[in-house]
């Protein structure tokens, strides 16, 4: 999902019509899009689109475009003149195995507000961070076109070259910008990965920039003064950097900007032939309307179909029989197969007015047996008095270890948690029932508590999930029998001869702890927690409990679910 | 045991009863009811509470009484037959038998008992048939006459001298009387001090149960507005048991619950699902990497073939695919289940054609925990596979939940967009206070995704936002609250059915 901030006035403008907010929400939809808030005082409308393969959406502009489609106001691929500038641009063979694209165009007479800048650059930031994947793939810069003479030269170059970067006042070397400026802390270690610098340079030598980290400080940054342009996209997929102009142009022609076009030379060993840009390259699919119809439960015709694409902005070249030869507009790379035509065609329809089947696919339902066993579970313990809770699986380290007086243990861990307190996953539930316990030390007493859930651990260095039960009852009067007796319940309700061998466990205290065991196996503990855990956990009286893995529970039907 | 040290709680009337028995020494109900004006039903009552604290015992009496028959009644009302002859004699002198019989006006039998009764006292003489009287001065069975009135009148009689005569002359009859005596245990004086006057029983003991004593006895009228005490029983965790009726409905609507593993392959979560290696929603930001291990073991080798040639070049589906190198140790990976669709992407396995799964599991996202957002988190979602089925199918199923599953038949569908299904759609729902809320998602899983598993036919993949459908029917505003530790929700929050 991407979000974007857009003026809900300029919005109206755009459209040609006043539209209240839901009136407006509802036209968004047909271009996968939601708002999120309004904020009237500042004209502000926070719009979500759920949308991550179709960045040709991520701007006021790219919505309203499908929205006039759908309000058949505009059909079809949209078309604008692109005249030739004369611009070059080559691009060095050394890139060919680090960022070997590039895509360029130029826009004259353009007259953008700051307003419209800024929208631009709101445009470019979420097209470099989401799909130009945080401008690995590819990333934007914009020039004033005034200060650059042609040839422009992508290259590689050596890290001393200086230039000053924007948001900065002296020369840095590039190094130095990797090492101190803002951007280049931020996606200098692209940079660092390729073993060397790219840089574009005009053909004066003026630094353009240093891809994919940062423009020059006067060449690099456009203003409301700006009327001629370079535009240019680097990458390391050729149909990315140049979908990626696409998109950029067709937002400028919106604003009555005139497109000029860049060629680009490419060495052999990177591309095979030298490529004009913006790249306009007809990409056409082929539908069956029996195979769309069949899927999509509609009798649609041909000549209807057609229609419908176009509202869509597809063109529909031709017609043979129930084959329709549909072009894809330039700045949309998220068709791959006729499935994407056939969800084209149901929204230009209208899922609502298409509509519901009574849907009939006659089967059983059913839990699984190991549900089925773990609810059996639950409800014994309801019947013992029990408050079940729900507590996370994936949690704090510190109340799994220190605050149950155990040490570090080999708990499945988190590679990149936000924060600690969800960083490994719970491989007994009883220290989180402990840590409930010690959050509602003011609540009456007797306190039984329960949790029937899944835990997560390393068997033989795989990982594991299953489910265990854990009961605990804290009150001025508990003993070992308060669980004694209710364990003793349980596994005589489910038919199950236990025995209880004495143990040293650091959670309990020493005599006052047993493990639980079945058929010869250990699965579970049962005893009073040990004093200096309800001290630490400053909860003031006795604590009894235990904890069973259920997939040992012989009458049970759980099972330990392994990952591979 | 010491009487005056433990407390007895008996009723005011019981308390006078006791005294007057005490008075008294020993005394009958009989003579008991007279002296209290109780009938012998509440006396009973209140006796019931003397005799099971043992001031009291009940002893039972069994004495004769003396009654007159009716030719006692005749000789007390109309004097003896032997009296009124000894008057007329008096008067007369002499007097013959039939005249006699005249103004006697009693039967001969009677009158013949009289006259020789008479004769046998010297007070008369007979004589050629005349009855002559000889002692005009002597008084005849004076107090025999005066035991017969006194008996007639109820007054207390010593009859003890005169029963055999009684009984012999049919004047008077012996009856068994049976009384119940009660006699004092323990002096009033001893235990005054310890007695707590009340009026009724609030407890029905066992005792009272087995003893019978239940039935002399009156349980006090419970105060029924009085609040109760507070109780807090065992119950299941109010999101848990909304939870488990999601899946109860799913399971009437058909579906067979599926279930899988927490920590997962990046195969299973994401390139099953044709999500492209280099897609954002893979990265570091976006999903839990687990560290220990790293890898995992990736599955059987000609589905890894197939999904990676799904993704390079889109495998034999007419697809383009996505045009990269896929690599399979990036594909072993191991993370926290994002999404509860890696559930159904492993079900795809040997899926059985028609089906219909479902799964309830918790998944994992790195977001900053706040009253919107979850680290983890409930999903719920599945698939449906049959050869025949269409999107206007799926939307038909959309429906299906809004009105089974959200209960609400105003709903609405969206164009949505899912890496893993096309065409897309989003399933809003109106709410009365919120307005419309989304409450599901589905799409048709591409063919990128179903075919390099064998499968032909289409399969409809769906998830509902049941935290949000929880939150909103039960007035819940922060999500944290589903995993609330309060003991105060836990035990009070309302039942979600109804």
């Amino acid at each position: 999902m991407v979000s974007i901030k857009a003026s809900y006035k300029k919005m109206q403008e755009m459209l040609g019509k006043q539209l209240s907010i839901e009136q407006l929400e509802d036209l968004l939809s047909y271009a996968k899009s939601e708002i999120d808030q309004y904020i009237e005082e500042e004209d502000m409308l926070v719009i979500d689109i759920k949308t991550s393969n179709r960045p040709d959406l991520w701007s006021p502009e790219g919505m309203i475009r499908e929205i006039k489609g759908i309000l058949e106001e505009e059909s079809g691929i949209p078309e604008y003149e692109v005249k030739e500038s004369g611009y070059v641009v080559k691009v060095d063979s050394q890139l060919a195995s680090t960022r070997p694209y590039i895509a360029c165009a130029i826009a004259k007479n353009i007259s953008l507000t700051d307003y419209h800048i800024k929208q631009i650059m709101q445009l470019s930031e979420k097209i470099d961070y989401s799909y130009g994947r945080q401008r690995k793939r590819s990333s934007i810069g914009f020039y004033n076109l005034s200060m650059i003479k042609s040839p422009i030269e992508y290259k590689v170059i050596e890290e001393t070259h200086e230039f000053i970067p924007l948001e900065s006042t002296e020369k840095m070397s590039l190094e130095r910008i990797l090492e101190e400026h803002e951007k280049g802390k931020e996606f200098g270690h692209i940079v660092k990965e390729y073993g060397h610098y790219p840089i574009l340079l005009s053909a004066d030598g003026t630094t353009l920039s240093l891809p994919p980290v940062i423009n020059s400080n006067d060449v690099g940054r456009i203003t409301e003064e700006t009327t001629d342009s370079l535009i240019e996209v680097t990458g390391t997929n050729f149909e990315t950097v140049n979908v990626v102009l696409n998109i950029l142009c067709q937002v400028l022609v919106t604003h009555g900007a005139e497109i000029y076009s860049v060629k680009i030379e490419y060495p052999p060993d990177i591309y095979k032939e030298s490529v004009i840009t913006p790249l306009f390259d007809k990409e056409e699919i082929k539908i069956n309307l029996d195979v769309v119809n069949k899927c999509l439960g509609t009798k649609m015709k041909p000549k209807d179909a057609a229609k419908l694409i176009a509202k869509r902005r597809f063109s529909c070249n031709s017609i043979d029989g129930n084959i329709l030869t549909i072009e894809i507009p330039p700045y949309r790379k998220d068709i791959l197969h006729w499935v994407d035509i056939a969800e084209e065609l149901a929204i230009a329809l209208d899922y609502n007015k298409i509509g519901p089947t009574k849907w009939k696919v006659l089967t059983t339902g059913g839990l699984l047996p190991e549900t089925e066993s773990e609810n059996l579970v639950r409800n014994i313990l309801v019947g013992a008095g029990g408050t079940e809770v729900l507590t996370n699986i994936l949690t704090d380290p510190e109340i799994l270890t220190t605050r149950v007086n155990i040490d570090k243990q080999d708990y499945v861990k988190i590679e990149n948690p936000v924060t600690s307190t969800y960083s490994v996953m719970r491989k007994m539930i009883y220290p989180l029932l402990i840590n409930v316990l010690s959050k509602n030390t003011h609540e009456t007493y007797p306190q039984m508590l329960f949790e029937v859930g899944e835990i997560v651990k390393l068997i033989d260095k795989k990982v594991i999930t299953q489910s265990n039960a854990a009961f605990l009852c804290a009150d001025a009067d508990a003993s070992f029998e308060d669980v004694h007796k209710r364990l003793n319940q349980l596994l005589s309700l489910l038919n199950t001869d236990y025995e209880i061998k004495q143990v040293n466990h650091p959670s309990f205290t020493e005599g006052r702890c047993g493990q639980i065991i079945i058929e010869n196996k250990e699965c579970g503990i049962i005893g009073e927690i040990h004093p200096s855990i309800l001290e630490n956990n400053q909860i003031w009286v006795p604590v009894v409990g235990f904890e069973i893995e259920l997939p040992l529970i012989p009458s049970l039907k759980c099972k330990v679910k392994s990952t591979d | 045991m010491s009487n005056s040290e433990k407390k007895i709680s008996l009723p005011s009337e019981a308390v006078k009863i006791y005294q007057i028995i005490d008075e008294n020494g020993n005394i009958s109900i009989r003579e008991l009811e007279k002296q209290t004006k109780l009938d012998r039903g509440k006396l009973e009552y209140y006796l019931g509470f003397l005799v099971t604290n043992e001031l009291i015992s009940r002893l039972e009496i069994v004495s004769h009484q003396i009654s007159l028959t009716n030719n006692g009644k005749e000789a007390a009302e109309n004097q003896l037959v032997e009296r009124r002859i000894a008057k007329i004699l008096k008067e007369k002198v002499s007097v013959s038998f039939a005249d006699l019989s005249k103004l006697v006006n009693t039967e001969n039998k009677e009158m013949n008992a009289g006259v020789g009764l008479l004769k046998k006292q010297g007070l008369i003489k007979i004589d050629k048939g005349q009855i002559i009287i000889i002692d005009k001065k002597k008084e005849v069975n004076r107090e025999l006459q005066i035991i017969l009135e006194q008996l007639l009148s109820g007054e207390t009689a010593d009859t003890s001298d005169f029963n055999e005569i009684l009984l012999q002359r049919n004047l008077a009859s012996l009856e068994e009387v049976k009384d119940i005596l009660l006699e004092i245990l323990i002096p009033y004086k001893e235990v005054s001090s310890s007695i707590q006057k009340m009026s009724e029983v609030s407890r029905l003991t066992p005792e009272m149960i087995r003893d019978g004593s239940w039935r002399d006895t009156r349980l006090r009228e419970y105060n029924l507005k009085a609040s109760p005490p507070t109780f807090y029983g065992g119950r299941k965790q109010p999101y848990a048991e909304f939870l488990d009726e999601v899946k109860q409905k799913l399971c009437a609507l058909g579906f067979k619950e599926m279930r899988g593993p927490i920590v997962e392959l990046e195969f299973w979560n994401f390139d099953a699902l044709f999500q492209a290696q280099n897609h954002s929603a893979r990265e570091w930001s976006d999903v839990y990497q687990v560290s220990n291990p790293k890898q995992g073991k990736l599955p059987k080798a000609d589905y890894v073939e197939n999904v990676k040639k799904a993704h390079e070049n889109g495998y034999d589906t007419g697809s383009k695919g996505w045009g990269y190198k896929w690599d399979p140790l990036k594909s072993a990976h191991l993370v926290l289940r994002a999404h509860g669709t890696s559930v159904s992407a492993r079900t795809l396995v040997d899926l059985e054609v028609p089906s219909k799964y479902f799964s309830i599991s918790r998944c994992y996202r790195p977001d900053t925990v706040d009253a919107t957002h979850l680290s983890e988190f409930t999903q719920v979602e599945g698939i449906v596979v049959d050869p025949s089925i269409t999107f206007r199918d799926l939307l038909g199923i959309l429906k299906s939940f809004a009105v089974d599953i959200a209960e609400n038949e105003n709903f609405k569908f969206k164009p949505d967009y899912y890496p893993f299904t096309e065409p897309s759609v989003e399933l809003d729902v109106l709410d009365p206070n919120l307005g419309w809320i989304e409450f599901g998602g589905a799409g048709i899983f591409r063919p990128e995704v179903t075919k390099p598993f064998g499968i032909e036919a289409p399969v409809i993949a769906w998830g509902l936002g049941i935290e949000r459908l929880f939150m909103v029917k039960n007035g819940i505003t922060d999500i944290r609250e589903l995993f609330s530790h309060k003991f105060d929700w836990l035990r009070t929050a309302k039942m979600s059915r109804g």
